[in-house]
């Protein structure tokens, strides 16, 4: 009984009406994740229909979301299954089918790659100004709490306590420091405005925060607005307070206290990930086409200086041509500041050969299977002309 | 028998001389050299070009035409070029603007009757509305405008464009460039020098010896720098040419054009040689050209479905390979003039669609001989070559490829597989459609013909599968190499993606018997309507970095063919010859 359960369940999986519907849905599934890119942008409607296991709606009059189309991933997943089923199944060694093995293969192949780029992948970036020296890249997303030393004005430590560990009420030790930082409100996006006449007083008490009007507000949906995550935050250290501070990624202004003649600074800011190596920005070239603003370049000339492994060097960073180091690319992305800064996107991917493996595969393997159907066709049809 | 096989060959030798004829330049007009006036380099949009060319590209967004009626005949784009620059009362007169939308005749206060076309003189009184009209609706992103918002933004352009080409040598209003080389030091003098080099559209003053080849100047750029230093050598001879031809006088404008083309022989050969071959491809317009003589192919091969099949199939075929001949030369010509691969815009790609699918249908009809693949490619190359003509009212065709484009490596295997595959696609639907309408309209069934196009369709998918397939993740790589991610599931890239998921539906279903010879023929008719969307679609939803160009009017073209494509599918699942049945 068992057993003939299993025979059905495995004859399912490994059928061809399953690739077939499960290709079907995923069409289905593009299309609406286009569609939905005009609302979402890219990101959010990639999350909602290609990086879920199910596309969850809030519908008019439901109280709560209702799963309503299986996501990108439960389709991805079941089309593995299904080609690893028919692979094992249907296995038999035939040099006429080796064209299709090869084909299937490279898709696992593909497959796999786009769930470790979306697993493991990383995307921060750098940004430069000429002449700047820089070692850190900064997050997309995260954002950071940094507490920095700067004492001595000659050598700045800094503690950077991201996002995710801010929530209201949490007390958070920093380390290498007497410190601790009491989360009174953490906001992931908010709108900061001049504290009016009729408004209850800001919760600091400290610096540029007590003028402010913090609104919590919905985080950022598409990809062109960026979240102003903002915090009310306590320092206390042997038992004192050093009052409560209000620290914003919209604020501008420096920050800081003093405690046992050191100097603290505080503010909110995208996460940085400190690297063993330097870039400095030499030149940043816009070139357009004689008589036009249409861009026909952009490059950055940087010096790259890693005194680990004695490397200094100069590096031509333009458009389709990354520097690739360190397992990371860093890639041309923006620039700003009448053509003096430069921001490069910074892509750290261990997958990133799969691809490349994965296409020299499949289009070998379509190369051979069509190959020898052609043959075939044309040989069939010269021993039909010499038959008739 | 070698008498019939000469004759076959004919139509098509005589296309092919009679695209010859079109390269033969035109004489003098009214004892004018205006040929060599449009042969003329200018410097426009990026890239050294023919005056011809500039022409051309404006009139065709001005009017959509490449002729205007003056003075009681048509005159061409060179003659029309002429006219604005030397005289701007007469180009003022001429009907150039072509204007459809009712709403916007109606700011005008005039009503939509037979004539579509008016000339600046008539419009100039209503300029400041249409100016308002349209700074307001610039202020909306191009998807939230009304109908009548995108077609006042769209007038308001054509009369900044007419505006700027009118004012690229002299001044509209002035004495001429004369006068303006006589006073060059008084006050008013500069001030109408920076306006004029202000608006000038394009850079007509070829770059000294040991300039930069890019330091091409404008007439008021020229100016200016005569001012503090020796005047252009080349500006004497234009203004020698203008005052001519603002006089009537054939001889003084035909020794100015001399004059300016052995100064720009001396010091810059390589641009004028440039501007000659380009002004040939102008002048033999090889793609609309193309177009007619597909027509023609498609309709001798419908004739020859009535009446001598033997004499016409093969006739058609001749023409065929005519139009293929005319293509592929147009084709090579694109590549060499703008020295890269054959698809760099929309427009290219609807050539190279085109192209691919008469290559592939040629090779079908060598193999079956049956006249189907001749009537797929003629129709499949006179649909993409309409396409193009109609792509190419939005400007210049040959534009420079903005940063991240600026890549022949990826231009030619990424760009060219990819559109490859589409050709595929279609061809495999105009293919199915040819099967479904063959299937009602044929008075017998043909088993031998039936099994004929089904095997077709299916090596057709089955290599649209391997060229969307691999065009696909080339584009990836190329992303990877320039954006740093392999896929981002930007627009474009679901729409190529969606091309290759539904090439392998309908392969697993064929191989997996659940579509038959109905049912294959109904999915590539639907993969029209998924190559269309991939497309065109895409392009106009506004979003992601792959979108170069939102096009308004094309989406309703775009709804009325899916339309029609689903209610060929109906037709092609209906049982064969249905309505004689119920007649009978």
């Amino acid at each position: 009984m068992i057993k003939t359960i299993a025979v059905r369940c495995w004859k399912v999986v490994a059928s061809l009406q399953v690739t077939i519907v499960a290709l079907i849905l995923l069409m289905a599934l593009v299309v609406l994740c286009t569609l939905a890119q005009t609302e979402l942008g890219t990101l959010g409607a990639v999350n909602t229909y290609m990086r879920s296991f199910v596309v969850w709606r809030q519908l008019k009059g439901a109280p709560f979301p209702l799963p309503l189309f299986p996501g990108g991933a439960l389709v991805g997943l079941v089309l593995v299954a299904n080609l690893t089923a028919v692979v094992i199944r249907r296995f038999e060694f035939n040099p006429r089918k080796a064209g299709l093995w090869v084909v299937h293969a490279g898709l696992i192949l593909l497959v796999a790659g786009e769930f470790a780029t979306g697993a493991f992948q990383v995307d921060a970036r750098m940004t430069i100004e000429q002449g700047q020296t820089v070692n850190f890249l900064e997050s997309y997303h995260q954002m950071e709490l940094a507490v920095s030393d700067i004492t001595d004005p000659a050598h700045t430590e800094e503690y950077g306590i991201p996002d995710p560990r801010l929530r209201d009420g949490a007390s958070i030790p920093v380390p290498g420091t007497p410190l601790t930082m009491k989360v009174k409100r953490f906001y992931v996006n908010a709108a900061l405005s001049p504290l009016g006449a009729g408004d209850p007083p800001s919760l600091a008490d400290r610096g540029v925060g007590a003028g402010v009007k913090v609104v919590p507000a919905a985080p950022a949906a598409s990809d062109k607005e960026v979240n102003a995550t903002s915090a009310f935050v306590e320092p206390t250290a042997g038992g004192r307070s050093y009052g409560t501070w209000l620290v914003s990624t919209v604020l501008g202004a420096p920050q800081s206290f003093i405690h046992e003649g050191r100097t603290y600074m505080l503010s909110m800011r995208p996460r940085r990930y400190y690297l063993p190596y330097a870039i400095t920005l030499r030149k940043f070239s816009h070139d357009v086409y004689a008589g036009t603003d249409i861009p026909k370049n952009f490059s950055s000339l940087v010096h790259l200086s890693n005194p680990a492994r004695g490397e200094e060097r100069d590096v031509l960073i333009y458009m389709n041509q990354p520097l690739r180091y360190d397992g990371k690319a860093f890639y041309q992305a923006s620039y700003g500041k009448g053509d003096t800064l430069s921001v490069l996107q910074v892509v750290s991917n261990p997958g990133w050969l799969l691809p490349y493996i994965s296409c020299v595969l499949i289009t070998l393997g379509l190369l051979v299977h069509f190959g020898i159907t052609l043959f075939t066709a044309i040989k069939r049809r010269q021993l039909a002309g010499e038959t008739a | 028998m070698r008498l019939s096989r000469l004759f076959a060959w004919l139509p098509g030798l005589l296309a092919l001389a009679a695209v010859l004829a079109t390269a033969v330049p035109p004489g003098r007009i009214r004892g004018f050299d205006v040929d060599k006036f449009g042969r003329t380099p200018v410097l426009e949009g990026g890239r050294i070009k023919p005056l011809d060319s500039v022409a051309r590209n404006a009139l065709l967004m001005i009017r959509s035409k490449q002729s205007v009626p003056s003075e009681g005949r048509e005159i061409g784009p060179d003659e029309w070029m002429l006219d604005m620059l030397f005289r701007p009362q007469v180009a003022d007169a001429q009907p150039v603007f072509v204007i459809n939308d009712p709403d916007v005749l109606g700011l005008m206060g005039m009503q939509q009757g037979a004539n579509r076309y008016f000339s600046f003189s008539a419009i100039l009184p209503h300029i400041q509305e249409i100016e308002n009209q349209a700074r307001a609706a610039e202020a909306l992103e191009s998807v939230q405008r009304s109908r009548f918002q995108n077609a006042v933004v769209n007038l308001y352009e054509r009369l900044l464009l007419y505006n700027q080409l009118e004012n690229s040598v002299e001044l509209a209003d002035s004495p001429g460039l004369y006068a303006e080389l006589q006073g060059l030091g008084t006050p008013q003098a500069l001030q109408r020098q920076r306006s004029l080099a202000d608006s000038a559209k394009f850079r007509m003053l070829p770059p000294l010896p040991g300039q930069s080849p890019d330091a091409w100047q404008s007439t008021g750029e020229a100016l200016i720098a005569a001012g503090s230093g020796p005047a252009h050598p080349a500006l004497l001879s234009l203004a020698l040419a203008g005052a001519g031809y603002k006089a009537g006088q054939p001889e003084p404008f035909n020794r100015g054009v001399a004059e300016l083309r052995g100064l720009t022989a001396n010091i810059r050969p390589q641009a004028l040689r440039h501007a000659n071959s380009e002004i040939l491809f102008n002048r033999v317009q090889p793609f609309y050209l193309g177009m007619v003589i597909y027509v023609l192919a498609l309709l001798t091969l419908f004739g020859s479905w009535l009446w001598k099949r033997e004499l016409l199939q093969p006739a058609a075929f001749s023409l065929l390979a005519a139009g293929a001949v005319v293509h592929t030369v147009g084709l090579v010509s694109r590549i060499l003039l703008q020295g890269r691969p054959p698809v760099t815009n929309l427009y290219s790609s609807a050539v190279f669609v085109g192209w691919a699918a008469v290559i592939l249908g040629v090779i079908l009809e060598r193999m079956y001989r049956k006249g189907f693949g001749t009537a797929v490619a003629a129709a499949a190359g006179f649909a993409s070559l309409i396409i193009a003509h109609h792509l190419a009212m939005e400007g210049d065709t040959m534009e420079m490829m903005r940063a991240v484009l600026d890549s022949n490596f990826w231009l030619a295997t990424h760009v060219v597989t990819i559109t490859i595959g589409y050709s595929g696609t279609f061809l495999a639907g105009i293919i199915a459609i040819a099967y479904t309408l063959r299937k009602h309209i044929a008075p017998a069934p043909d088993p031998a013909t039936t099994r004929a196009l089904v095997d077709m369709t299916y090596g057709i998918i089955c290599f649209a599968l391997l060229f969307s397939f691999v065009g696909t993740v080339l584009g990836g790589i190329w992303a990877d190499q320039s954006w740093g991610r392999f896929w981002g599931w930007d627009p474009k890239e679901n729409g190529a993606l969606l091309i290759v998921l539904w090439n392998a539906v309908i392969l697993h279903a064929r191989w997996g018997d659940y579509i038959r010879e109905k049912g294959l023929m109904a999915c590539a008719i639907f993969g029209n309507i998924i190559t269309s969307l991939s497309w065109f679609g895409v392009n106009m939803l506004g979003v992601g970095l792959h979108s170069y160009g939102f096009m308004d009017q094309a989406f309703w073209v775009l709804a009325w063919f899916i339309l029609s494509q689903l209610a060929l599918i109906a037709l092609c699942l209906a049982p064969r010859r249905f309505w004689a049945a119920r007649a009978g």
